[in-house]
């Protein structure tokens, strides 16, 4: 029971942190991440903070690390093609 | 397409699908809640908006899962699967109240905390008819919340589309626990068959729906045999005008168009959503995907400027009256020389 009531209160503090981060990445952070985000309105930002929220630590981790395009999807004909042109 | 984003890309169209997607859900729960207190007086007004807010989830549901396969097995149902995600949201946003109002009915009153209340309120994992359902729900909404926040272009972008589709995948799991958190919630004090069956048909027709399909796209997803490093595709005349055919190499689907005499392949997998861009035809001389209409270049595998996204392209001959695409896919975004037809368009 403790630890159930120990697991509870780390998901509450993961969504208070997550509510906090997110809401920066949301309105700051995904300027940097993804150019196409630059010109991206109050409205897109207020339907992707809820997922900023969630995936904070995806995003934060790609904020600290510096990119600054989003990564290129990986499927069998990329693979097999070796790199971009 | 990605050059800025917006919140909702909505258009005439969409705008009247939603609008009757918004009438249809006010008036199934308007009729089950009037009928409701009609039959059963004595049932409480928040019970009712459990359970009618819960219903409509569910069905919603059933159709979200029905439109994938009804789409691969008829194009007439392609309109649904553009419109599927604020179908999705929607369902997500009617769990969402029924789960609400079920917590505040059931956990939020007591000294502890409702979420704790939730999970330890009923722990008989070993019994069918005292099962602790309620779980079952809970994982299934926060699965639906991942799936719906996640319904935007900025993070099929920023997921990549296949780690998105692998997230939003996760809908067969949360249907799982939604049957039985239905079946072993609400259903277990039912003695009738009427609120059985309904739910016995609708998972039928999800499953025959989704195998059907699935077996008739399994000829196509065989792996062509090479010959020299080459694929024999088809005839030029087998493939109608502006149109495409689909093939499988390299462990990936092929999508080999004709626009007149000219022939050029590309990777079918759009890079929005991964759509079928075989499916798709030439329109103003661009390959344009059936989901979302995102086009690129048959010859570069591009979008027009000033869009960004790019596709493997593929080589491809005419020999002895067929056509041949080079196994190895080129680096997306590569020029590639169209084979020229001599027959009649």
């Amino acid at each position: 029971m403790d630890w159930l009531r120990g697991l509870v209160y780390a998901f509450y503090a993961y969504v208070l942190i997550g509510w906090v981060l997110g809401g920066f990445l949301a309105f700051r952070g995904v300027n940097r991440l993804d150019p196409s985000a630059q010109s991206g309105t109050w409205g897109f930002r207020l339907l992707i903070w809820p997922a900023c929220a969630a995936l904070w630590p995806l995003l934060m981790l790609r904020y600290v690390r510096g990119h600054q395009q989003p990564p290129i999807e990986c499927t069998a004909h990329r693979q097999a093609a070796g790199r971009e042109v | 397409m990605s050059v800025g984003y917006g919140a909702v890309g909505w258009n005439r169209q969409k705008k009247r699908y939603d609008f009757f997607l918004v009438l249809g859900i006010a008036l199934y729960l308007g009729a089950f809640m009037g009928a409701g207190a009609w039959l059963f007086p004595d049932v409480t007004a928040e019970t009712l908006m459990i359970r009618a807010f819960g219903s409509a989830a569910l069905i919603l549901l059933h159709l979200i899962l029905l439109v994938g396969p009804a789409a691969r097995l008829d194009a007439r149902f392609l309109p649904l699967l553009y419109n599927r995600r604020h179908m999705g949201v929607t369902m997500f946003l009617l769990a969402l109240i029924h789960g609400s109002f079920s917590v505040l009915q059931f956990h939020a009153f007591g000294d502890m905390d409702p979420l704790l209340s939730l999970l330890t309120a009923n722990t008989q994992w070993d019994s069918v008819s005292g099962f602790p359902f309620q779980q079952l729900g809970f994982v299934a909404l926060i699965i639906f919340f991942l799936m719906a926040a996640t319904s935007h272009d900025f993070w099929l972008v920023n997921l990549t589309a296949p780690v998105w589709k692998a997230l939003h995948l996760g809908v067969y799991v949360a249907y799982g626990l939604v049957l039985a958190h239905v079946a072993l919630g609400v259903l277990q004090a039912e003695q009738s068959p009427r609120l059985w069956l309904p739910l016995a048909f609708g998972f039928v027709l999800v499953a025959s729906l989704h195998v059907i399909a699935g077996w008739r796209e399994r000829a196509c997803d065989r792996e062509q045999p090479e010959e020299m490093g080459w694929v024999k595709v088809c005839s030029p005349q087998d493939i109608p005008n502006q149109r495409g055919v689909v093939v499988t190499v390299s462990g990936e689907r092929v999508a080999v168009f004709r626009d007149d005499q000219r022939i050029m392949a590309v990777s079918n997998v759009c890079q929005h959503q991964n759509g079928p861009l075989g499916e798709g035809r030439i329109i103003d001389g661009m390959i344009t995907c059936p989901w979302h209409g995102y086009q690129y270049l048959p010859e570069n595998g591009c979008s027009p400027p000033p869009f960004t996204e790019k596709i493997p392209t593929f080589q491809v001959q005419i020999r002895e009256g067929s056509i041949w695409v080079k196994s190895l896919p080129l680096p997306a975004g590569t020029a590639v020389e169209p084979a020229v037809w001599g027959g009649e368009s």
